[in-house]
């Protein structure tokens, strides 16, 4: 009688499972682009790019794509970078555009940048993220009002690029006075277990994709202070990273708090994001030797995304 | 573990309390559910449960000594001849009654400070305030813990039922706060008694596989309910009653209107999952709802609707008045003056003023909620009113009371007044509350309805998503209706279409579900009073 039960509930799990799959299939989006309902598009741009063409991937939260423009660092160094930051970006789904990445493309280096380290999320967080990576429907369930015929039949083609490579352009000034927000202090602040765990799988990963993950902390001087600093840099000795914190280098990186911000101190703008890319993009070069693609023809595509970049930074 | 349609609790909390549950002795299982229970209230209110164990506590000890004196009158009595035991049971009365209104008074007065001392001191403020009293009262905020209007409930009414002597006294100190923390009754209930719920929860009974089938159907259910129609309607609702001052009255009925399916969505989905989860294990929890939208009446749709909350407010607060030597010699009084059908109405009155008074306030501490209760009850002493005037209009214009068209409108009618009563419950306030209806009444119009309807948060397609799911729900209702059970007819069909049923339901859910980025879900609503 047992026996009945336990294969009736398997051939029934079996049966949702599939039912599952096939929703989640007709529901995936097709291509990367919004018209097609893909989430978090300028992160997600990197799937339309060439295979094996990114040279260093960021992952993180808002400092990430609001400090840091791969186009500049193109201009100026040559190397191809992609920020797949989004919003309050959590490690667990730094993790999901790490495993996304390596797909089809080789970064020598990943970047995280560190807020999203301390950003904490229940152990539950991590269940529902496997079930969407299993089950897409439960992530973009609410495509059933756009669906499309491509859904039924379709094969997935990505094809959308973002000529900004993940970076958020702003030109809003909101300034502050923030000069002593990296008052020195011994102190570390805490870093939850869960996120040191995934800081630690994610070097891991890296290493077994011929890739180095590194640590920055990009200038915020609402979210960063020496206490967080000494945390990460903790951290990063005990797991054998480089942990590099630009708040710290005023002399090299001059931001000027009243008119390099957009939101008194959260986030640059594009004007800070400028000197902070020009500064990491000279840095990555000369430090990991990255290569410069710009005269590569396989690589004009950067090029001609980059006078689209320049009409779109013009206005500033 | 925010409710019980978290993922901690349907993917975690449920199935380990589950998996253990099978694996306990069967004597043993009813201290896994006490653990587990203490556990839960613990991941929602913390420290707070401090309190929980304070009114367990006094129940028991109270419940003890009332316990104690019965049975030594009982064993007086047996000793002394008839003349002398009237006097005994008097006494002894007298000596319980001491013990009954110390346990009313702690339990309540916990209820009572924590939840509405910030509402007493408001209003006591505005009073010295507008009798120009230089006096400035500091207003106590306290943090409630869950399910405090719940468990306070529950503990009264196992001290009545003691003093009544329905029920003996349990010197089981365990089995009382089990009881009382129950996981499954203790954020929206349903109010159970100490002796449907206990000897079920003491027992232990062994899980039946079609009982276990049985209950993740009832799951499922309630979480179409929640998912489907409660939390997409919240799209529409959340702005209607916020910003109330930018609609019409075409507008705010509708938003009153969703919102009144709304709270039956959420609340009575919510009671699927308790039900269910207790299906689970082996347990009947009582019935909340029954179908209350097919009520005739306000007096019907409240034996329908929160039944538990009805019943509790029947057996313990509109019974003990109405039979009290003061309602009766009204009443006695009354049938002299003014005949057999107004006579009982005088003292009746009285008592269901009281009634729908403490439903009011249990609701919480804001003058809508009293408005609410005093809504109803003049609804319902109203219809007992004219109900000799409209049988004569009735039988007047020979419209048969049982025909289809007049319960039909008898339906209507009440669910407009139900309504009118959530818009009220709902509202920012009292005085939010008016203005929205004075809105419906003075400035209702169509063409703003068809022409905004789709713009605030929900478009064309929610509204099609909610319909259906709500098409769902009254196609289930009018099967419960008729006595019969729509599990039980689907569970009687092939396994292929029985299957197949299954997976459409869970998709429907999954896909057209109100989760994820861009929705908030409603809160527990009944979690709050």
């Amino acid at each position: 009688m047992k026996i009945k039960y336990v294969v009736r509930s398997i051939l029934f799990v079996t049966g949702l499972m599939i039912s599952l799959s096939l929703a989640s299939w007709v529901v995936f989006p097709k291509n990367n682009s919004v018209e097609f309902g893909m989430s978090d598009v300028n992160a997600n741009g990197i799937l339309g790019e060439d295979d094996d063409t990114i040279d260093v991937l960021v992952l993180g939260d808002s400092l990430s794509y609001s400090s840091i423009s791969p186009m500049m660092m193109w201009k100026e160094e040559g190397f191809t970078a992609y920020v797949c930051g989004t919003s309050a970006q959590q490690l667990y789904e730094s993790m999901n555009f790490l495993k996304q990445a390596f797909v089809n493309q080789k970064p020598k280096i990943v970047i995280l940048e560190t807020n999203a380290i301390y950003r904490s999320f229940s152990p539950i967080k991590t269940i529902e993220n496997s079930f969407h990576r299993l089950f897409p429907v439960f992530q973009y369930h609410d495509r059933w009002k756009s669906i499309l015929p491509v859904d039924f039949g379709g094969s997935v083609e990505y094809t959308w690029r973002d000529d900004l490579k993940g970076f958020k352009y702003s030109n809003k000034i909101d300034g502050i006075n923030a000069q002593d927000y990296m008052r020195k202090s011994d102190q570390a602040a805490e870093i939850p277990e869960l996120n040191r765990q995934y800081v630690k799988d994610m070097a891991k990963l890296c290493e077994e994709n011929d890739a180095q993950m590194i640590l920055i902390s990009t200038p915020s001087s609402v979210n960063w202070n020496y206490k967080r600093h000494n945390g990460i840099r903790l951290l990063a000795e005990e797991y054998g990273l480089n942990y590099y914190d630009l708040n710290l280098l005023s002399e090299d990186i001059s931001i000027d708090w009243s008119r390099d911000t957009r939101d008194k101190g959260d986030h640059l703008n594009y004007f800070g994001a400028r000197k902070v890319s020009a500064y990491l993009g000279r840095f990555l070069k000369n430090e990991y030797a990255l290569p410069d693609h710009r005269q590569d023809k396989n690589y004009q595509s950067w090029n001609e995304a980059y006078i689209r970049y320049q009409q779109i930074t013009e206005q500033s | 573990m925010s409710s019980y349609f978290s993922i901690e609790y349907l993917a975690l909390f449920l199935p380990a309390v589950l998996i253990l549950y099978n694996l306990m002795p069967q004597r043993y299982r009813w201290l896994l559910l006490l653990f587990a229970s203490y556990l839960f209230f613990w991941l929602i209110s913390g420290v707070l449960i401090l309190y929980l164990l304070t009114a367990t506590l006094t129940t028991y000890i109270i419940a003890l000594h009332i316990g104690r004196l019965q049975q030594q009158r009982n064993m007086l009595l047996q000793q002394v001849d008839r003349p002398e035991r009237k006097a005994i049971r008097i006494s002894y009365q007298k000596k319980q009654q001491k013990f009954i209104t110390a346990g009313v008074l702690i339990l309540l007065g916990m209820l009572i400070v924590l939840k509405y001392s910030g509402f007493i001191g408001i209003n006591i403020q505005s009073l010295l305030n507008v009798l120009h009293l230089p006096l400035t009262l500091q207003i106590p905020s306290f943090v409630l813990p869950i399910g405090i209007s719940f468990y306070t409930l529950q503990a009264l009414s196992y001290l009545f039922d003691v003093y009544r002597e329905k029920i003996q006294a349990e010197w089981n100190l365990g089995r009382l706060a089990l009881y009382l923390a129950f996981f499954l009754t203790i954020i929206e209930g349903p109010i159970c008694r100490y002796s449907d719920l206990s000897f079920q929860l003491y027992e232990g009974k062994k899980i039946s596989w079609n009982q276990f089938l049985f209950g993740m159907q009832r799951i499922v259910y309630g979480l179409m309910k929640k998912i489907v129609i409660a939390d997409r309607l919240n799209l529409f609702i959340k702005t209607i009653f916020h910003d109330y001052n930018s609609y019409d009255g075409g507008m705010i009925a509708l938003g009153a209107l969703l919102y009144t399916c709304q709270l039956y969505m959420e609340f009575s989905g919510t009671m699927d999952v308790i039900i269910g989860s207790g299906e689970m294990f082996a347990l009947k929890i009582e019935e909340n709802f029954r179908q209350p939208f097919f009520s005739k009446t306000i007096s019907e749709f409240w034996q329908r609707w929160h039944i538990s909350l009805g019943l509790w407010f029947k057996d313990y607060i509109f019974y003990p008045l109405s039979m009290s030597k003061p309602l009766k010699k009204l009443t006695a009084w009354a049938r002299k003056k003014v005949g057999n059908h107004y006579g009982p109405l005088a003292s009746g009155a009285i008592a269901l003023f009281c009634v729908w008074l403490a439903n009011g306030f249990w609701h919480g501490s804001g003058w809508n909620y009293i408005f609410f209760g005093l809504y109803h009850f003049t609804l319902i002493l109203g219809g007992s009113l004219i109900e000799p005037v409209t049988s004569r209009i009735v039988s007047f214009l020979r419209i048969n009371k049982e025909s289809a068209p007049y319960q039909f409108f008898q339906i209507i009618r009440t669910s407009v007044f139900v309504v009118i009563g959530e818009l009220f419950f709902r509202a920012k306030g009292l005085k939010a509350g008016i203005h929205m209806f004075i809105t419906i009444c003075t400035n209702f119009s169509w063409t703003s309805l068809s022409n905004s309807i789709f713009s605030i948060g929900m478009d064309r397609q929610d509204f099609i998503v909610v319909i259906i799911g709500i098409l769902i729900v009254f196609m289930i209702s009018v099967v419960k209706e008729r006595g019969l059970s729509f599990r039980a007819l689907i569970s009687g069909q092939p396994v292929m279409l029985r299957w197949s049923l299954y997976y459409m339901f869970i998709l429907f859910i999954v896909i057209f579900g109100a989760y994820g980025v861009g929705y908030i879900p409603v809160d527990p609503i009944y979690a709050n009073f």
